[in-house]
């Protein structure tokens, strides 16, 4: 599985957000502009639903929020970067979230979306992208670190 | 006579009442009868009799002597079909296990009957006919008609029982096969009486015992054959509706040509069914339990039908006396021969203290041969015997079934013989549920959910939320899954990785209806929960499948150990 393929650059941004809350509802609006999900309040509920039995914070400064989702068709990334972090994401160390990746896959595709779990988290692991990450300071360039093209 | 007086004649005449109306009305009341005394705990077939006692000949006269004539092949259809049954349960196997019991409670349980009745009778019929030889008459032509015992309505108290043991088996091959030794000694006993009455014309012993040799040497001849043609084409069918078709076709064809050809119905038909459980038992089984699911609506003409005939107005104080003592006599000489057979034979001790119960049943051959008894014998003996044959008839019937039942409870045979398909009817969602499985919270981690699965062999577990309610199910694939992902695996709830519960059912929802959701929508789990959705517990297909096995095979295995008290 190639996370560059499924990674789009309109599904990359910067964001003006603030909160955990306001940085969520901006990544799920950039799906609604697109039309691809058919029910998207249910979309939200299931985000926030998840966000509120456990927070997604991981640890050095990531955030995955994840569902399977039957209103999708095909696993969808969302990526939203904000250097001076989200208020109230908490997260495993205690340190703000800085990266949120947003996964959404099919209700059925149980295998790919664990996948791209653990691709995404294994890519994370490297200090130097987390750094060229935070550092971007276009969506531009937040989607060229993400698919390498920026190297 | 008015317009309206002939518009009711024409429109409401009783004897007008077609045939289809007569069935409808027998088949409708009888099961409505029959439901209530299940529910009376008295055997559903007392409740047929008991309506056809109601309708008939002695009672309200509805059904008269001409209707009965039209439904009468209905009630030799009864017959083939009950032949054709018993037949199937008598296997090779069991029969050679039985052998040497079965022969010898058989002969001694009939020839007891005969002994005792004869003399009895005989005894009784001097004392009132003051007539050595036709009280020695009397004595043996009843004798021999109370060897016989009727497999019907016992058999069917045995059915609607699901009995299974060696009381069973042995009450199911004497019912079928005392019928030929009744037969047997009423051709001999009808050619001494010929001699001793003095028109031994026309019943001389050989053309009486060549007559018998044909009644049942053919009857076994035809249905052997007519068995080997039904399994020769069922082998080919694979349709059930087809088998069925078949089936039933080869029974009405086989009891046909035993009317025509003047042999005797229940013994073709049961060699029949003999030759298809021993011979082709891979296919036989489904073909008895397509035929059996056939016979309800017979079966309960057939008892309406023996209720109805019986006709005991024409009693007199001397009939009656001498149906007791022939009752008394029946009872004693059938219960001596059975105990003392049971005793010498060695058969398991439930078989001694109960079988004497269950061989009072009488009707078809008692009743046919007390009529041929009135045909050949004609004025006071023949007269006395079937009115004496009605009389007890009419008692033993009612008393008869109640008393089989008794006997098969006290044996501990009841229910024994269930099969999957009775077990789930049976059941309901909360009898296969695991009820004890432990639920897993949607915020439960990787690490305690691995816990829950390794401590317990279920596959399937119940997600549930803060309130206890379902929402969703976890499979152990699912958890395989996490392996992909094992680096992540601390950030994963169970909510991350569970299915959604998209089937659910109740505590009381029917078994029957659990098992058609898990076939037709391929399931593997459906759990189970009340109705505000808090869970009960969970049922697996799997599971569900050892549970009924288990089950069967401790049913099964307390039936083998009856065998050896």
């Amino acid at each position: 599985m190639e996370l560059n393929k499924i990674i789009r650059p309109n599904n990359c941004r910067l964001l003006k957000s603030n909160t955990k809350t306001e940085a969520l509802l901006e990544l799920i609006d950039l799906l609604e502009q697109e039309g691809k999900v058919t029910d998207i309040e249910e979309l939200k509920r299931e985000i926030f639903y998840r966000e509120q039995i456990m927070s997604t914070g991981i640890g050095q400064g990531i955030g995955i929020p994840h569902v399977r989702f039957a209103g999708i068709s095909e696993p969808v990334i969302l990526v939203g970067i904000k250097p001076a972090g989200f208020d109230g994401y908490e997260s495993l160390d205690g340190e703000p979230v800085k990266m949120i990746f947003m996964i959404l896959v099919g209700g059925e595709q149980h295998k790919e979306y664990l996948r791209i779990l653990s691709l995404l988290v294994h890519r994370l692991k490297d200090e130097t992208f987390r750094t060229s990450l935070t550092s971007a300071e276009s969506s531009e360039a937040v989607y060229a670190v993400l698919t390498g093209e920026s190297h | 006579m008015t317009g309206i007086e002939l518009f009711l004649g024409e429109h409401l005449n009783p004897e007008k009442l077609n045939a289809l109306l007569l069935l409808g009305v027998v088949l409708f009341g009888g099961t409505w009868v029959g439901r209530l005394f299940q529910l009376w705990k008295i055997p559903q077939v007392v409740g047929y009799i008991g309506l056809g006692l109601a309708l008939g000949n002695t009672g309200l006269g509805w059904i008269d002597l001409t209707t009965m004539s039209h439904l009468q092949p209905f009630s030799t259809f009864a017959l083939g079909l009950i032949g054709f049954m018993i037949g199937g349960e008598l296997k090779i196997k069991t029969i050679k296990k039985y052998g040497k019991q079965f022969t010898t409670i058989l002969l001694m349980e009939s020839l007891g009957a005969f002994v005792v009745v004869s003399i009895l009778i005989t005894l009784a019929g001097w004392f009132f006919f003051k007539n050595w030889s036709f009280a020695i008459s009397l004595g043996l032509l009843m004798g021999s008609i109370s060897s016989a015992t009727a497999p019907a309505a016992t058999t069917d108290v045995l059915w609607e029982n699901k009995t299974k043991g060696p009381l069973t088996t042995i009450i199911l091959g004497i019912v079928a096969m005392d019928d030929a030794v009744a037969l047997l000694l009423f051709a001999v006993s009808t050619s001494v009486v010929g001699i001793l009455m003095g028109n031994g014309g026309d019943v001389s012993l050989v053309s009486s015992l060549l007559d018998l040799v044909w009644e049942v040497g053919m009857a076994v001849v035809m249905g052997a054959g007519m068995g080997f043609i039904l399994y020769r084409v069922i082998r080919s069918f694979s349709d059930e509706d087809k088998i069925l078709a078949f089936s039933i076709g080869a029974i009405l064809l086989l009891i046909g040509l035993a009317i025509f050809l003047g042999v005797d119905i229940i013994l073709a038909a049961m060699s029949m069914g003999f030759f298809i459980t021993n011979f082709a038992p891979r296919r036989s089984k489904e073909t008895f339990h397509l035929v059996e699911r056939f016979t309800p609506p017979v079966f309960i003409l057939f008892f309406v039908m023996v209720g109805a005939k019986l006709d005991v107005k024409g009693l007199t104080s001397v009939t009656v006396i001498l149906a007791v003592i022939y009752l008394l006599g029946r009872i004693g000489g059938k219960s001596i021969g059975a105990i003392t057979g049971s005793a010498v034979s060695r058969a398991p001790r439930s078989v001694l203290r109960y079988l004497p119960f269950s061989l009072l049943s009488q009707a078809g051959v008692a009743i046919g041969l007390s009529i041929v008894a009135g045909q050949v014998f004609l004025g006071p003996l023949g007269d006395t015997i079937v009115m004496v044959v009605t009389a007890t008839t009419f008692v033993v019937q009612l008393a008869g079934p109640p008393l089989v039942k008794f006997a098969i409870t006290r044996a501990g045979e009841v229910g024994l013989n269930i099969t999957e398909e009775d077990l789930i009817r049976q059941s309901r969602a909360s009898d296969i549920a695991d009820k004890d499985i432990p639920t897993i919270k949607e915020n439960a981690d990787i690490k305690s959910i691995l816990k829950i699965f390794a401590e317990r062999d279920n596959l399937y577990y119940p997600v549930v939320n803060e309130e206890g309610v379902l929402t969703g199910i976890l499979p152990i694939e699912k958890l395989k899954d996490t392996f992909i992902a094992s680096d992540i695996s601390e950030f994963l709830l169970a909510l991350d990785i569970m299915d959604q519960a998209e089937f659910s059912c109740r505590p009381d929802t029917e078994a029957s209806e659990v098992r058609d959701i898990f076939k037709n929508r391929g399931l593997s789990s459906i759990p189970v929960v009340d109705e505000n959705g808090i869970v009960y517990g969970m049922i697996e297909y799997r599971r569900m499948q050892q549970l009924i096995n288990r089950r069967l095979l401790e049913l099964k295995s307390r039936a083998t150990a009856l065998e050896k008290v």
